[in-house]
């Protein structure tokens, strides 16, 4: 697409303007948690330093501050938890995307296909997420199925309550994306598509070229917000036992009983990946921005 | 004389209890430029519609070119194809460029490879005059280029006939002649062309035909000079005595 690598001059200054100071805490955060996975995982034994231990002895640090001291011992297996919940919520919000597309045109341009996307969608906004994860953790046979398949909960991949989570957010997120969608299709003056119809494009052909790279473009605001609460809602799947971040944490904290402390370096490690997401989800925004039309929202 | 290019035949149509086309026939003959005109509400719109089946009628036939394209066995989109239609409120495709405006239909109806549809679209954008702006976005472009943008877009089908939907009305009056230059050349170049429009300068200069359609009736028709001058109903005298006064005083 044409509108993909243009770049305004005020992008470039507003670019500029966000790196320095940001740009640094940026890859600070992200490259020790990504060093941290590689160090845990990929690193043959013997190489870097002991998987799951501190790069630095925090023994050393408790003179400096007994506060970063604790930090240091328990992030190893916060990184840990990190990958859990950025896999959960990276995955869901995909496969969420490609059901919540034909969902919401299904709502907007279908007939009886428009009463089963709105089912789908009252049903799954109308009801709390935790619910429905017990329901298919604890209610349905799903968990014994896929600990059925092979290689579930052998080696990198996770086990079957990590796969339940998946499906969860994946069918709770397509509904709310569905939703963005909805609105953002609607948004779309109906006359473009009626005049793709009259060069004699099929309805979903017209939707697919005309409506739909529109639409996104438009629903992307509303998108950011549904990957930046997905990013936190995805703590819930603690209570299908699935190790993510805020699980790590909790477990940690019974034994010890810090949980202030390691709230606090929790909430922050989601903090840092939120202010991630919702710039990258700016930039993408400000990336394919219609030239001539409006302005994009900078953050 | 061979067949018409298009013949309606007791083109009927309603709106629920509204019936806002009564029984209208006419034929057009290839390289016609007709410029249909009428109050607002007389059903104009509703005609050029069920031209290329945008509305489906509800009674009577339309033949294109000896076929009967009005029947559920002419597949709509195959009749678009060979129908183009200009709107009033434009509509380009927003996220595209005017290229690529021209392009869509060219690669996704008809086929056409990337630069085949390219080579295509430049030589229609040229036609209308904008080769220059083949790169910009409808956004970026005045009404009158936007709108030239519209009739490439419909023209690059290669259509057998031009439907024109008040091609001007939403323009400013002084963006109006650069579309309505495009127009004149388009009907002297001998392209079939059925025209709404308020553009009187257009319809004496331009138009082989003017039907004029009231209250869903197609009222009466003739050649311009004959309707301008002489027309055999009054009711037509008097709408033409008041949309000339208007253009006139510049209020359309």
């Amino acid at each position: 697409m044409a509108t993909v690598g243009r770049e305004s001059g005020e992008t470039v200054i507003a670019v500029g303007r966000r790196t320095g100071a940001a740009v640094i805490l940026y890859l600070a955060f992200w490259g020790w948690l990504v060093s941290r996975w590689v160090n845990d995982w990929v690193l043959p034994a013997g190489w870097g330093v002991q998987p799951g231990t501190p790069y630095i002895d925090p023994a050393t640090l408790e003179p400096i501050s007994s506060q970063l001291a604790f930090a240091v011992e328990f992030l190893p297996a916060l990184a840990a938890g990190a990958y859990m919940t950025l896999i959960l919520t990276i995955v869901s919000i995909a496969l969420g995307f490609v059901i919540a597309v034909p969902v919401s045109v299904a709502r907007v341009y279908g007939r009886w296909t428009a009463w089963l996307s709105l089912g789908f969608t009252e049903l799954i906004r109308g009801t709390p997420l935790l619910a429905q994860l017990f329901v298919l953790y604890y209610g349905l046979p799903l968990a014994t199925e896929i600990r059925m398949l092979p290689f579930v909960g052998t080696g990198p991949i996770p086990g079957q309550a990590f796969w339940v989570a998946i499906i969860g957010f994946t069918i709770n997120s397509a509904a709310y994306q569905a939703e963005y969608i909805r609105s953002a299709l609607l948004s779309v003056d109906r006359g473009q598509l009626v005049a793709g119809r009259s060069l004699g494009l099929s309805q979903i052909d017209a939707i697919r070229y005309v409506v739909l790279p529109q639409a996104l473009r438009y629903a992307i605001p509303g998108w950011s917000n549904e990957l930046v609460y997905l990013i936190k809602y995805s703590s819930l799947a603690a209570f299908i036992t699935v190790p993510e971040l805020f699980e790590v944490a909790r477990t940690i904290a019974s034994q010890n009983f810090k949980y202030t402390a390691l709230f606090t370096l929790v909430g922050l490690m989601y903090l840092a990946i939120i202010i991630t997401a919702s710039n990258v989800m700016t930039a993408v925004e400000e990336r394919v921005h219609i030239p001539g039309l409006g302005q994009t929202g900078t953050r | 004389m061979s067949d018409p290019l298009l013949r309606i035949e007791h083109l009927q149509k309603s709106y629920g209890d509204e019936e806002v086309l009564k029984d209208i026939s006419f034929e057009m003959d290839e390289g016609d430029a007709d410029v249909l005109i009428g109050p607002s509400g007389s059903g104009k719109s509703t005609l050029l519609r069920c031209i290329n089946r945008l509305t489906e009628p509800d009674g009577g036939d339309i033949y294109l070119d000896g076929e009967l394209t009005s029947g559920p066995d002419y597949d709509v989109n195959d009749l678009r194809r060979e129908v183009g239609m200009v709107f009033q409120d434009i509509n380009l495709f927003a996220h595209l460029t005017a290229m690529e405006n021209v392009t869509l239909g060219l690669k996704r109806v008809l086929g056409m490879g990337e630069e085949a549809a390219e080579a295509k679209a430049m030589a229609q954008l040229e036609q209308v005059g904008l080769e220059n702006k083949a790169e910009s976005y409808p956004a970026e472009l005045s009404g009158g280029q936007q709108q030239r943008v519209g009739i490439a877009r419909a023209l690059a089908m290669d259509p057998k006939l031009m439907l024109f939907d008040e091609p001007t009305s939403s323009l400013d009056p002084e963006l109006t002649g650069e579309v309505v230059t495009v127009m004149k050349n388009l009907a002297a170049e001998g392209m079939t062309m059925l025209v709404v429009t308020h553009e009187m300068g257009f319809a004496r200069s331009a138009a082989t035909q003017m039907l004029f359609l009231e209250g869903g009736y197609l009222v009466e028709q003739g050649p311009p000079g004959q309707l301008f001058d002489d027309p055999e109903k009054e009711r037509t005298r008097e709408f033409l005595r008041r949309i000339t006064e208007a253009e006139a005083e510049g209020t359309i």
